[in-house]
Protein backbone atom coordinates (compact mmCIF):
# COMPACT_ATOMS: atom_id res chain seq x y z
CA UNK A 1 0.00 0.00 0.00
CA UNK A 2 1.48 3.39 -0.94
CA UNK A 3 2.08 5.51 2.12
CA UNK A 4 3.49 8.59 0.51
CA UNK A 5 1.47 11.51 -0.81
CA UNK A 6 1.82 12.10 -4.53
CA UNK A 7 4.89 14.16 -5.32
CA UNK A 8 4.29 17.52 -6.92
CA UNK A 9 6.42 20.62 -6.87
CA UNK A 10 5.83 23.11 -5.39
CA UNK A 11 3.63 21.50 -2.80
CA UNK A 12 -0.10 22.14 -3.22
CA UNK A 13 -0.25 23.23 0.41
CA UNK A 14 2.33 25.95 -0.17
CA UNK A 15 0.44 27.23 -3.21
CA UNK A 16 -2.87 27.29 -1.37
CA UNK A 17 -1.30 29.05 1.60
CA UNK A 18 0.18 31.67 -0.69
CA UNK A 19 -3.26 32.27 -2.19
CA UNK A 20 -4.87 32.58 1.25
CA UNK A 21 -2.20 35.10 2.25
CA UNK A 22 -2.96 37.18 -0.83
CA UNK A 23 -6.68 37.02 -0.08
CA UNK A 24 -5.83 38.34 3.37
CA UNK A 25 -4.45 41.37 1.53
CA UNK A 26 -7.74 41.85 -0.34
CA UNK A 27 -6.58 40.27 -3.60
CA UNK A 28 -9.75 39.31 -5.47
CA UNK A 29 -7.82 37.50 -8.21
CA UNK A 30 -6.33 35.22 -5.57
CA UNK A 31 -9.81 34.42 -4.27
CA UNK A 32 -10.82 33.48 -7.79
CA UNK A 33 -7.80 31.19 -8.11
CA UNK A 34 -8.51 29.57 -4.77
CA UNK A 35 -12.12 29.10 -5.85
CA UNK A 36 -11.08 27.49 -9.11
CA UNK A 37 -8.68 25.20 -7.30
CA UNK A 38 -10.84 24.13 -4.39
CA UNK A 39 -14.52 24.71 -5.14
CA UNK A 40 -15.30 21.28 -6.65
CA UNK A 41 -13.89 19.50 -3.60
CA UNK A 42 -15.53 21.89 -1.14
CA UNK A 43 -18.79 21.68 -3.07
CA UNK A 44 -18.53 17.90 -2.80
CA UNK A 45 -18.12 18.25 0.96
CA UNK A 46 -21.10 20.60 1.26
CA UNK A 47 -23.21 18.25 -0.88
CA UNK A 48 -22.30 15.39 1.38
CA UNK A 49 -23.39 17.25 4.50
CA UNK A 50 -26.50 19.08 3.28
CA UNK A 51 -27.33 16.74 0.39
CA UNK A 52 -29.16 19.26 -1.80
CA UNK A 53 -27.38 21.00 -4.62
CA UNK A 54 -29.08 24.35 -4.07
CA UNK A 55 -28.25 24.31 -0.35
CA UNK A 56 -24.70 23.20 -1.03
CA UNK A 57 -24.24 26.12 -3.39
CA UNK A 58 -25.52 28.50 -0.72
CA UNK A 59 -23.02 26.95 1.69
CA UNK A 60 -20.21 27.34 -0.84
CA UNK A 61 -21.10 31.00 -1.34
CA UNK A 62 -21.19 31.72 2.39
CA UNK A 63 -17.95 29.82 2.90
CA UNK A 64 -16.00 31.82 0.34
CA UNK A 65 -17.34 35.07 1.78
CA UNK A 66 -16.09 33.84 5.15
CA UNK A 67 -12.71 33.03 3.60
CA UNK A 68 -12.59 36.55 2.14
CA UNK A 69 -13.26 38.06 5.56
CA UNK A 70 -11.04 35.88 7.75
CA UNK A 71 -8.16 34.96 5.40
CA UNK A 72 -5.88 37.38 7.21
CA UNK A 73 -6.25 35.23 10.35
CA UNK A 74 -5.41 31.98 8.59
CA UNK A 75 -1.77 31.80 9.68
CA UNK A 76 -2.83 31.74 13.32
CA UNK A 77 -4.90 28.60 12.79
CA UNK A 78 -1.96 26.18 12.28
CA UNK A 79 -4.16 24.02 10.02
CA UNK A 80 -3.18 22.75 6.58
CA UNK A 81 -5.04 24.91 4.05
CA UNK A 82 -7.51 22.32 2.78
CA UNK A 83 -8.36 21.27 6.32
CA UNK A 84 -8.97 24.92 7.24
CA UNK A 85 -11.22 25.43 4.23
CA UNK A 86 -12.98 22.15 4.98
CA UNK A 87 -13.70 23.22 8.55
CA UNK A 88 -15.27 26.44 7.30
CA UNK A 89 -17.45 24.59 4.80
CA UNK A 90 -18.46 21.93 7.32
CA UNK A 91 -19.42 24.47 9.91
CA UNK A 92 -21.42 26.55 7.38
CA UNK A 93 -23.11 23.34 6.21
CA UNK A 94 -24.10 22.39 9.74
CA UNK A 95 -25.39 25.94 10.32
CA UNK A 96 -27.55 25.62 7.25
CA UNK A 97 -28.89 22.21 8.30
CA UNK A 98 -29.76 23.56 11.73
CA UNK A 99 -31.59 26.52 10.17
CA UNK A 100 -33.46 24.33 7.72
CA UNK A 101 -34.49 21.72 10.26
CA UNK A 102 -35.73 24.46 12.57
CA UNK A 103 -37.57 26.12 9.66
CA UNK A 104 -39.25 22.99 8.53
CA UNK A 105 -39.92 20.78 11.50
CA UNK A 106 -42.99 19.50 9.68
CA UNK A 107 -40.80 18.22 6.87
CA UNK A 108 -38.64 16.09 9.12
CA UNK A 109 -39.87 12.91 7.56
CA UNK A 110 -38.92 14.07 4.09
CA UNK A 111 -35.62 15.35 5.41
CA UNK A 112 -34.76 12.00 6.97
CA UNK A 113 -35.53 10.23 3.74
CA UNK A 114 -33.32 12.65 1.89
CA UNK A 115 -30.50 11.88 4.28
CA UNK A 116 -31.11 8.17 4.26
CA UNK A 117 -30.48 7.86 0.55
CA UNK A 118 -26.88 8.87 1.08
CA UNK A 119 -26.07 5.63 2.78
CA UNK A 120 -24.10 4.09 -0.02
CA UNK A 121 -20.52 3.18 -0.50
CA UNK A 122 -18.81 6.37 -1.48
CA UNK A 123 -15.13 5.68 -1.73
CA UNK A 124 -13.10 8.67 -2.79
CA UNK A 125 -10.94 8.06 -5.80
CA UNK A 126 -7.22 8.40 -4.98
CA UNK A 127 -6.65 9.91 -8.42
CA UNK A 128 -8.70 12.92 -7.31
CA UNK A 129 -6.50 13.62 -4.34
CA UNK A 130 -3.89 15.84 -5.95
CA UNK A 131 -4.60 18.70 -3.52
CA UNK A 132 -5.09 16.60 -0.42
CA UNK A 133 -2.56 17.13 2.34
CA UNK A 134 -0.47 14.36 3.91
CA UNK A 135 -2.86 14.02 6.81
CA UNK A 136 -5.75 13.52 4.39
CA UNK A 137 -3.77 10.97 2.45
CA UNK A 138 -3.15 8.97 5.61
CA UNK A 139 -6.79 9.13 6.64
CA UNK A 140 -7.83 8.10 3.17
CA UNK A 141 -5.55 5.07 3.29
CA UNK A 142 -6.84 4.04 6.69
CA UNK A 143 -10.51 4.63 5.90
CA UNK A 144 -10.18 2.50 2.80
CA UNK A 145 -9.29 -0.44 5.06
CA UNK A 146 -12.72 -0.25 6.66
CA UNK A 147 -15.63 -2.14 5.27
CA UNK A 148 -17.84 0.17 3.12
CA UNK A 149 -20.73 0.61 5.53
CA UNK A 150 -18.46 1.08 8.55
CA UNK A 151 -16.63 3.77 6.64
CA UNK A 152 -19.93 5.45 5.81
CA UNK A 153 -21.11 5.51 9.39
CA UNK A 154 -17.82 6.93 10.63
CA UNK A 155 -17.73 9.56 7.86
CA UNK A 156 -21.31 10.68 8.37
CA UNK A 157 -20.91 10.85 12.15
CA UNK A 158 -18.12 13.34 11.64
CA UNK A 159 -19.37 15.30 8.64
CA UNK A 160 -22.92 15.74 9.92
CA UNK A 161 -22.04 15.87 13.63
CA UNK A 162 -24.46 13.03 14.41
CA UNK A 163 -24.78 11.05 17.63
CA UNK A 164 -25.12 7.28 17.69
CA UNK A 165 -28.89 7.49 17.95
CA UNK A 166 -29.21 10.15 15.24
CA UNK A 167 -27.13 7.95 12.94
CA UNK A 168 -29.27 4.93 13.73
CA UNK A 169 -32.39 6.94 12.99
CA UNK A 170 -31.15 8.46 9.75
CA UNK A 171 -29.57 5.29 8.42
CA UNK A 172 -32.40 3.02 9.60
CA UNK A 173 -29.99 0.79 11.49
CA UNK A 174 -30.22 -0.69 14.98
CA UNK A 175 -28.51 1.50 17.58
CA UNK A 176 -26.29 -1.40 18.70
CA UNK A 177 -25.05 -1.90 15.16
CA UNK A 178 -24.12 1.74 14.81
CA UNK A 179 -22.25 1.72 18.11
CA UNK A 180 -20.36 -1.45 17.18
CA UNK A 181 -19.40 -0.21 13.72
CA UNK A 182 -18.17 3.09 15.05
CA UNK A 183 -16.16 1.46 17.77
CA UNK A 184 -14.59 -1.06 15.40
CA UNK A 185 -14.04 1.60 12.79
CA UNK A 186 -12.24 3.88 15.22
CA UNK A 187 -10.21 0.98 16.52
CA UNK A 188 -8.96 0.14 13.03
CA UNK A 189 -8.28 3.81 12.34
CA UNK A 190 -6.29 4.02 15.57
CA UNK A 191 -4.01 1.13 14.59
CA UNK A 192 -3.65 2.36 11.02
CA UNK A 193 -3.16 6.06 11.76
CA UNK A 194 -0.54 5.18 14.34
CA UNK A 195 1.66 3.95 11.51
CA UNK A 196 1.53 7.35 9.83
CA UNK A 197 2.37 9.41 12.91
CA UNK B 1 -9.50 5.10 36.08
CA UNK B 2 -6.10 6.37 35.14
CA UNK B 3 -6.38 6.86 31.39
CA UNK B 4 -2.64 7.22 30.96
CA UNK B 5 -2.21 3.61 32.06
CA UNK B 6 -4.53 2.52 29.25
CA UNK B 7 -3.17 4.06 26.07
CA UNK B 8 -5.58 2.21 23.78
CA UNK B 9 -8.61 3.42 25.72
CA UNK B 10 -7.20 6.94 25.76
CA UNK B 11 -6.83 6.83 21.98
CA UNK B 12 -10.32 5.48 21.50
CA UNK B 13 -11.84 8.16 23.73
CA UNK B 14 -9.84 10.87 21.97
CA UNK B 15 -10.99 9.53 18.60
CA UNK B 16 -14.65 9.40 19.70
CA UNK B 17 -14.32 12.90 21.08
CA UNK B 18 -12.96 14.20 17.78
CA UNK B 19 -15.55 12.25 15.81
CA UNK B 20 -18.28 13.82 17.93
CA UNK B 21 -19.87 10.59 19.07
CA UNK B 22 -18.59 10.91 22.63
CA UNK B 23 -21.48 12.73 24.26
CA UNK B 24 -22.98 13.83 27.55
CA UNK B 25 -21.23 13.01 30.83
CA UNK B 26 -18.54 10.90 29.17
CA UNK B 27 -17.60 13.85 26.97
CA UNK B 28 -17.47 16.25 29.91
CA UNK B 29 -15.32 13.86 31.97
CA UNK B 30 -12.92 13.41 29.06
CA UNK B 31 -12.66 17.16 28.54
CA UNK B 32 -11.96 17.70 32.24
CA UNK B 33 -9.16 15.13 32.08
CA UNK B 34 -7.79 16.80 28.94
CA UNK B 35 -7.58 20.13 30.75
CA UNK B 36 -5.77 18.52 33.68
CA UNK B 37 -3.39 16.14 31.87
CA UNK B 38 -1.24 17.17 28.93
CA UNK B 39 -1.01 13.69 27.35
CA UNK B 40 -4.82 13.47 27.26
CA UNK B 41 -4.99 16.93 25.75
CA UNK B 42 -2.38 15.96 23.17
CA UNK B 43 -4.29 12.83 22.17
CA UNK B 44 -7.48 14.89 21.76
CA UNK B 45 -5.72 17.43 19.53
CA UNK B 46 -4.01 14.76 17.43
CA UNK B 47 -7.34 13.11 16.70
CA UNK B 48 -9.02 16.43 15.91
CA UNK B 49 -6.34 17.00 13.30
CA UNK B 50 -6.60 13.50 11.88
CA UNK B 51 -10.35 13.53 11.46
CA UNK B 52 -10.44 17.10 10.17
CA UNK B 53 -9.03 15.67 6.94
CA UNK B 54 -12.35 13.89 6.44
CA UNK B 55 -13.54 17.10 4.80
CA UNK B 56 -10.95 16.61 2.05
CA UNK B 57 -12.02 13.13 1.07
CA UNK B 58 -15.38 13.78 -0.54
CA UNK B 59 -16.16 13.33 -4.21
CA UNK B 60 -15.69 16.62 -6.06
CA UNK B 61 -18.83 18.22 -7.48
CA UNK B 62 -18.60 21.14 -9.89
CA UNK B 63 -20.71 24.05 -8.65
CA UNK B 64 -22.89 26.09 -10.99
CA UNK B 65 -20.94 29.04 -12.49
CA UNK B 66 -23.54 31.40 -10.97
CA UNK B 67 -22.12 30.66 -7.52
CA UNK B 68 -18.88 32.44 -8.30
CA UNK B 69 -20.82 35.36 -9.82
CA UNK B 70 -22.80 35.68 -6.60
CA UNK B 71 -19.65 35.57 -4.48
CA UNK B 72 -17.95 38.20 -6.62
CA UNK B 73 -21.02 40.45 -6.57
CA UNK B 74 -21.32 40.27 -2.81
CA UNK B 75 -17.64 41.03 -2.38
CA UNK B 76 -17.83 43.92 -4.83
CA UNK B 77 -20.80 45.26 -2.91
CA UNK B 78 -18.91 45.00 0.35
CA UNK B 79 -15.91 46.77 -1.18
CA UNK B 80 -18.15 49.47 -2.67
CA UNK B 81 -19.75 50.12 0.70
CA UNK B 82 -16.36 50.48 2.31
CA UNK B 83 -15.19 52.74 -0.52
CA UNK B 84 -18.34 54.80 -0.09
CA UNK B 85 -17.69 55.21 3.60
CA UNK B 86 -14.18 56.43 2.80
CA UNK B 87 -15.53 58.72 0.07
CA UNK B 88 -18.04 60.23 2.44
CA UNK B 89 -15.29 61.14 4.84
CA UNK B 90 -13.08 62.45 2.06
CA UNK B 91 -15.86 64.37 0.30
CA UNK B 92 -17.18 66.12 3.37
CA UNK B 93 -15.29 69.41 2.95
CA UNK B 94 -15.92 69.47 -0.80
CA UNK B 95 -19.67 69.41 -0.89
CA UNK B 96 -20.32 73.15 -1.14
CA UNK B 97 -21.63 73.91 -4.64
CA UNK B 98 -19.79 76.44 -6.68
CA UNK B 99 -21.15 78.89 -9.21
CA UNK B 100 -18.00 78.93 -11.30
CA UNK B 101 -18.42 76.28 -13.93
CA UNK B 102 -15.16 74.36 -14.28
CA UNK B 103 -14.12 74.76 -10.65
CA UNK B 104 -17.51 73.53 -9.53
CA UNK B 105 -17.26 70.51 -11.76
CA UNK B 106 -13.83 69.54 -10.56
CA UNK B 107 -14.75 70.02 -6.97
CA UNK B 108 -17.77 67.83 -7.44
CA UNK B 109 -15.66 64.91 -8.59
CA UNK B 110 -15.46 63.42 -5.14
CA UNK B 111 -19.24 63.56 -4.95
CA UNK B 112 -19.54 61.87 -8.30
CA UNK B 113 -17.29 59.13 -7.23
CA UNK B 114 -19.19 58.73 -4.00
CA UNK B 115 -22.46 58.52 -5.88
CA UNK B 116 -21.01 55.99 -8.28
CA UNK B 117 -19.76 53.86 -5.41
CA UNK B 118 -23.16 53.97 -3.72
CA UNK B 119 -24.69 53.03 -7.01
CA UNK B 120 -22.33 50.15 -7.59
CA UNK B 121 -23.90 48.51 -4.60
CA UNK B 122 -27.34 48.91 -6.11
CA UNK B 123 -26.16 47.65 -9.48
CA UNK B 124 -24.73 44.58 -7.83
CA UNK B 125 -28.04 43.88 -6.17
CA UNK B 126 -29.72 44.31 -9.52
CA UNK B 127 -27.39 41.75 -11.06
CA UNK B 128 -28.16 39.40 -8.20
CA UNK B 129 -31.86 39.80 -8.90
CA UNK B 130 -31.25 39.26 -12.59
CA UNK B 131 -29.56 35.94 -11.95
CA UNK B 132 -32.60 34.57 -10.27
CA UNK B 133 -34.30 34.44 -13.60
CA UNK B 134 -36.60 31.54 -12.97
CA UNK B 135 -38.09 33.17 -9.92
CA UNK B 136 -38.52 36.40 -11.84
CA UNK B 137 -40.39 34.63 -14.60
CA UNK B 138 -42.69 32.94 -12.13
CA UNK B 139 -43.51 36.11 -10.27
CA UNK B 140 -43.29 38.36 -13.35
CA UNK B 141 -42.80 41.58 -11.39
CA UNK B 142 -43.08 44.99 -13.00
CA UNK B 143 -39.64 46.42 -12.48
CA UNK B 144 -39.06 50.13 -12.34
CA UNK B 145 -35.95 52.09 -11.78
CA UNK B 146 -36.21 54.99 -9.38
CA UNK B 147 -33.74 57.64 -8.36
CA UNK B 148 -34.14 60.53 -6.00
CA UNK B 149 -31.58 63.12 -6.95
CA UNK B 150 -30.57 65.37 -4.13
CA UNK B 151 -28.47 68.46 -3.76
CA UNK B 152 -25.46 68.67 -1.52
CA UNK B 153 -27.68 69.29 1.50
CA UNK B 154 -29.42 65.98 0.81
CA UNK B 155 -32.64 67.83 -0.05
CA UNK B 156 -34.56 65.91 -2.69
CA UNK B 157 -34.77 67.97 -5.87
CA UNK B 158 -35.65 65.62 -8.66
CA UNK B 159 -37.52 62.34 -8.79
CA UNK B 160 -36.55 60.10 -11.69
CA UNK B 161 -38.45 56.99 -12.67
CA UNK B 162 -37.87 54.69 -15.60
CA UNK B 163 -40.61 52.62 -17.16
CA UNK B 164 -38.98 49.76 -19.11
CA UNK B 165 -42.19 48.97 -20.98
CA UNK B 166 -42.56 52.48 -22.39
CA UNK B 167 -38.78 52.96 -22.49
CA UNK B 168 -39.28 56.29 -20.88
CA UNK B 169 -37.52 58.29 -18.20
CA UNK B 170 -39.84 60.57 -16.29
CA UNK B 171 -38.33 63.40 -14.33
CA UNK B 172 -40.27 65.41 -11.82
CA UNK B 173 -38.96 68.47 -10.07
CA UNK B 174 -39.68 68.24 -6.38
CA UNK B 175 -37.46 71.02 -5.09
CA UNK B 176 -37.74 74.69 -5.93
CA UNK B 177 -34.53 75.03 -7.87
CA UNK B 178 -34.97 77.01 -11.09
CA UNK B 179 -32.10 77.46 -13.47
CA UNK B 180 -31.53 80.83 -15.17
CA UNK B 181 -32.95 81.40 -18.65
CA UNK B 182 -29.49 81.10 -20.18
CA UNK B 183 -28.90 77.69 -18.55
CA UNK B 184 -30.16 74.14 -18.97
CA UNK B 185 -30.13 71.15 -16.67
CA UNK B 186 -28.60 68.02 -18.18
CA UNK B 187 -29.15 64.44 -16.95
CA UNK B 188 -26.20 62.05 -16.88
CA UNK B 189 -25.81 58.34 -16.33
CA UNK B 190 -22.78 57.44 -14.23
CA UNK B 191 -21.54 54.02 -15.34
CA UNK B 192 -19.18 52.32 -12.88
CA UNK B 193 -15.62 53.18 -13.83
CA UNK B 194 -16.72 54.92 -17.04
CA UNK B 195 -17.25 58.48 -18.20
CA UNK B 196 -20.62 60.13 -17.54
CA UNK B 197 -23.06 59.65 -20.41
CA UNK B 198 -25.72 62.24 -21.27
CA UNK B 199 -29.31 61.01 -21.07
CA UNK B 200 -30.80 64.27 -22.24
CA UNK B 201 -31.37 67.95 -21.56
CA UNK B 202 -34.24 69.13 -19.38
CA UNK B 203 -36.53 71.99 -20.29
CA UNK B 204 -38.28 74.15 -17.77
CA UNK B 205 -41.43 72.05 -17.46
CA UNK B 206 -42.25 70.57 -14.04
CA UNK B 207 -42.38 67.03 -15.51
CA UNK B 208 -40.32 65.84 -18.38
CA UNK B 209 -40.16 62.62 -20.35
CA UNK B 210 -37.00 61.39 -22.05
CA UNK B 211 -36.78 58.36 -24.31
CA UNK B 212 -34.23 55.89 -22.97
CA UNK B 213 -33.52 52.21 -23.27
CA UNK B 214 -33.11 49.94 -20.27
CA UNK B 215 -29.41 49.57 -21.00
CA UNK B 216 -29.08 53.36 -20.76
CA UNK B 217 -30.38 53.34 -17.22
CA UNK B 218 -28.71 50.16 -15.98
CA UNK B 219 -26.19 52.33 -14.19
CA UNK B 220 -25.44 52.76 -10.53
CA UNK B 221 -26.24 56.45 -10.32
CA UNK B 222 -27.58 59.51 -12.07
CA UNK B 223 -26.60 63.12 -11.79
CA UNK B 224 -27.72 66.51 -13.10
CA UNK B 225 -25.35 69.24 -14.05
CA UNK B 226 -25.97 72.90 -14.84
CA UNK B 227 -24.95 73.59 -18.43
CA UNK B 228 -25.19 76.36 -21.01
CA UNK B 229 -28.64 76.65 -22.63
CA UNK B 230 -29.34 73.55 -24.73
CA UNK B 231 -26.81 71.34 -22.96
CA UNK B 232 -23.39 70.06 -24.00
CA UNK B 233 -22.37 67.07 -26.14
CA UNK B 234 -22.29 63.77 -24.27
CA UNK B 235 -18.76 62.91 -25.35
CA UNK B 236 -17.18 65.81 -23.49
CA UNK B 237 -18.94 65.08 -20.23
CA UNK B 238 -20.47 67.71 -17.98
CA UNK B 239 -18.88 71.16 -18.04
CA UNK B 240 -20.91 72.76 -15.28
CA UNK B 241 -21.35 72.03 -11.58
CA UNK B 242 -23.19 68.93 -10.47
CA UNK B 243 -26.34 70.13 -8.75
CA UNK B 244 -28.09 66.90 -7.98
CA UNK B 245 -27.12 63.27 -7.88
CA UNK B 246 -28.32 60.01 -6.46
CA UNK B 247 -28.20 56.24 -6.83
CA UNK B 248 -30.58 54.47 -9.16
CA UNK B 249 -32.62 51.82 -7.42
CA UNK B 250 -34.32 48.91 -9.06
CA UNK B 251 -37.77 48.72 -7.59
CA UNK B 252 -40.22 45.87 -7.91
CA UNK B 253 -43.78 47.13 -7.88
Amino acid sequence: MPHNPPMTAPSPDAELMALIDRIGHRDEAALRQLYDRTSPRLMGLAMRVVRQREWAEDVLQESFLTVWRVAADYRASLSPPMAWLGLIVRSRSLDLLRRRTADRAQLTQEFDELMADTFESDTPNPADMADAGEQAWALHQCLSQLEGRQREVVSLAYLRELSHSELAEQLKLPLGTVKTWIRRGLDKLRTCMGRFA
Amino acid sequence: MNLLAHPELLELLAASHALGTLRGGARRRFETLAREQAPVRAAALVWQGRLASMTELQQPVTPDPAVWTRIRNLIDAEQAQQALARQRDAAMPLTAPSTTTTGGWLRSLALWRGAAAAGAFVAVLAVGVGLNLREQLINAPAVQYVAVLSDDKAAASMLVTFDPKKKQLVLQRVGNFREGTDKSLQLWALPPGGAPRSLGVLDNAPALRLAASESDVRVPALAISLEPKGGVPSAGGPTGPVLFHGPLIEKTL
